[in-house]
């Protein structure tokens, strides 16, 4: 099956484009997810393969449907976290070998193609309809939303995973080189890391407003908090540890303002999503979770990195984004799980979003409040990747469980879960979604 | 000599003379327990316990954390610390020889260079008469 | 100790420029636009016919930094911690450079002083754009 990627005609990325023509007319209702590991043992049953498999299979489980119903699928075909095959390593020969393998012998392992899936999920009789999704989860849910919407799929998979490999992040390839080419070194020389840019961002704004990292302890021992209540997570898996404000406040930093758990860890996992028409959700076995809006923002800054300005200015115009296609106003949000991949950029999102009235520069000191998932104000009800690892997608996953309410242990009880929005990874370049517990 | 035989010479005559000594522990990479193991084992800490010397956990886990590990294994420990406070344990402990170990040359070799520790790698430390 | 640099084809004017001690940035000469990094086409006109690479006065302000304390780049590794800061060109705050901010103390950045461009020889010779505050 011939599968590329999804068109720009699928993304909502404009403002004035009013309601979506599909609002309410597409449901989740099905979360299938892998269990997490920090880094691939490179046995076969552990591959990004083998756990795409397991969690197509789950969500499939979830909604209790059969296999042959699902006619769609969305997949995300990139798999790295930061870390690729080494060209000197020899391929794991019995790793692809144990799969039914297609012309490229790293499908399965360190990325994944519609094909190799198919291959390898022969109940999957039924697939018409394929289409590619660049890098996230996020980006993966809105085209699987407008793809049902449209009419081109009626039950469809969502599909991201994750590889990591043996070794330390970022420290191979080029960046172990004593040379690079020209069109690199021009931003990589310095030698900022991935963090960097959030971290300049985030200074700037405790310079303008009067800020302070430590401010950020709440968010942060929030987020883990819920992350060891998400049993798919990885925190909760393997090393169930709450973060202390001394923990917190002490650790070293990466690229000051940016401590090390401003960081996420990458991890290696899979979650998949089943979407349908709102009419055949009704048939299915878990609570429908209606999809109200999805939003690009496919923004680029101007220099090398962006401003505080630049992102400020593109947060609120994601905001005005989800609502008007959603068409609803923030004081309709019951909670969000916007992403945290670094914490310092969540803040941001929070204030794009107005949530509970917040304006630039109120979201540190709206940290210092209730932001628990007991109180009024739910920050971060998945806790999200400094909860559980790098996905990008327990975002996802906690917003339609908060909807359905099946979020277990971290079930927001402050407020009634009936509209939340999800979405990320940076404030420039990202996706979102908009979920209900009911169609209008 | 070779660097370990002369370490060793060096240690047994500092032991002799009841110096005290204190290692940090790195745990990832460095401890049996670690993610992944390394070669020092628990019972090797617990060795240089026996002999007196001050022990503890230098990590980027958090220091909670490195609390509840070795609560979790009941090996008693005198401090825990993150890699880059190495240095304050200096003026925690009175000690006259200090030492980390640990896997990372730009994080724990580095860190306990700049703090006036002595380094060991996990596998020259779990060959350390100290710990045997 | 920045990792040396390999011009390609496309970047190659900013290195060589670079040798000669002169710092050049990408414009558009259709839309009077400079643009950093340099890319196959204007990002605004979206044509790639009108490019060139103009070259800077050589000043600029400080707009933000960070300090890096635990680099990816082998090479970086021993120069630990040090400043990487974001540089705004007078001639056009839009463009922004980074810089190690040679001679600045660690952590202790002035942030919206003027610096002045000096070029830093890499691990193989080649000449890096930096930027030293003016006293």
């Amino acid at each position: 099956m011939a599968t590329g990627y999804a068109p720009s005609s699928m993304y909502r990325s404009r403002e004035g484009m009013g309601v979506w023509e599909h609002r309410g007319k597409v449901a989740a209702v099905g979360v299938g997810h892998s269990p997490t590991e920090r880094r691939w043992d490179e046995k076969p049953e552990t591959s990004v393969g083998a756990w795409s498999i397991m969690a197509l299979r789950n969500a499939i489980a979830d909604a209790g449907i059969a296999p042959d119903q699902v006619d769609g699928i969305v997949i995300v075909p990139e798999t790295t976290t930061g870390a690729f095959w080494p060209d000197d390593k020899p391929l794991p020969q019995d790793v692809i070998e144990a799969f039914v393998q297609t012309n490229d012998p790293l499908d399965g392992v360190a990325k994944l193609s519609v094909d190799w899936l198919l291959k390898n999920m022969p109940e999957l009789t039924n697939i018409n309809y394929s289409v590619y999704a660049p890098v996230c989860m996020s980006n993966a849910l809105n085209v699987a939303a407008q793809v049902v919407g449209d009419g081109l799929a009626h039950t469809v998979l969502v599909l991201k995973a994750w590889h990591n490999l043996q070794g330390r992040y970022y420290q191979g390839g080029q960046n172990a080189q004593d040379v690079i080419g020209g069109t690199s070194a021009i931003r990589s020389l310095w030698g900022a890391p991935a963090c960097y840019g959030t971290a300049l961002q985030f200074a700037e704004y405790c310079r303008k407003y009067g800020k302070d990292h430590d401010m950020l302890t709440p968010f942060i021992i929030n987020s883990r908090r819920n992350g060891l209540m998400f049993p798919e997570g990885y925190w909760a898996q393997h090393r169930p540890e709450e973060l202390t404000p001394e923990d917190y406040q002490l650790a070293r930093w990466i690229a000051k303002p940016a401590n090390l758990f401003d960081n996420d860890i990458p991890i290696m996992c899979a979650a998949s999503y089943l979407f349908t028409t709102a009419e055949r959700a009704k048939d299915m076995k878990q609570k429908p979770v209606y999809i109200l809006n999805h939003a690009d923002s496919d923004a680029v800054p101007r220099g090398l990195t962006p401003t505080l300005d630049e992102v400020e200015s593109e947060c609120a115009f994601t905001g005005r984004k989800i609502y008007e296609g959603a068409g609803i106003t923030a004081a309709e949000l019951s909670f969000e799980n916007m992403y945290d991949g670094f914490t310092q950029f969540h803040q941001f999102h929070l204030e794009g979003l107005g949530y509970r009235g917040i304006g630039v520069g109120d979201a540190l000191d709206f940290y210092q409040t209730d932001i628990s998932i007991e109180g009024p104000n739910p920050v971060s009800p998945s806790g999200g990747n400094i909860g559980s690892g790098r996905s990008r997608f327990w975002m996802h996953t906690d917003s339609i469980q908060q909807l359905q309410g099946r979020a277990g242990g971290r079930q927001i009880t402050g407020v009634n879960a009936e509209i939340g929005v999800s979405g990320g990874p940076m404030p420039l370049g990202g996706n979102y979604t908009v979920w209900s517990a009911t169609p209008d | 000599m070779e660097r370990n035989t002369r370490l060793k010479h060096i240690i047994l005559i500092k032991r002799k003379n009841n110096l005290v000594i204190l290692i940090s522990f790195d745990i990832d990479g460095t401890m049996e327990i670690g993610d992944p193991p390394g070669a020092v084992t628990l019972e090797m800490v617990k060795t240089a316990r026996a002999k007196g010397i001050i022990t503890g956990s230098c990590s980027d886990r958090p220091m909670s954390a490195q609390r509840a590990l070795w609560k979790e294994y009941g090996v008693e420990y005198d401090f825990v610390c993150y890699k880059h406070l190495l240095s304050d344990l200096k003026t925690q402990f009175k000690a006259e020889e200090y030492y980390h170990v640990g896997d990372r040359d730009d994080l724990d070799r580095k860190y306990a260079i700049q703090a006036g520790f002595g380094f060991f790698w996990p596998d020259e430390a779990a060959a350390n008469p100290l710990l045997l | 100790m920045k990792q040396g640099v390999i011009p390609d084809e496309f970047t190659a004017p900013f290195w060589s420029a670079a040798n000669e001690s002169k710092l050049v940035i990408q414009n558009c000469s259709q839309c009077d636009r400079l643009q950093h990094p340099p890319a196959q086409d204007c990002g605004q006109c979206k044509s790639g016919d009108n490019l060139e690479w103009k070259e800077m006065s050589g000043t600029g302000h400080i707009y933000n930094y960070g300090v890096v304390h635990d680099c990816p780049i082998r090479l970086l590794q021993d120069d630990q911690p040090f400043n990487v800061a974001v540089i705004m060109l007078d001639d056009d705050p839009d463009i922004q450079m980074y810089s190690h901010l040679p001679g600045t103390p660690v952590d202790d950045v002035p942030v919206g002083a003027a610096v002045e461009v000096v070029f830093e020889k890499s691990a193989n010779g080649q000449k890096i754009p930096e930027w030293k505050v003016v006293k």
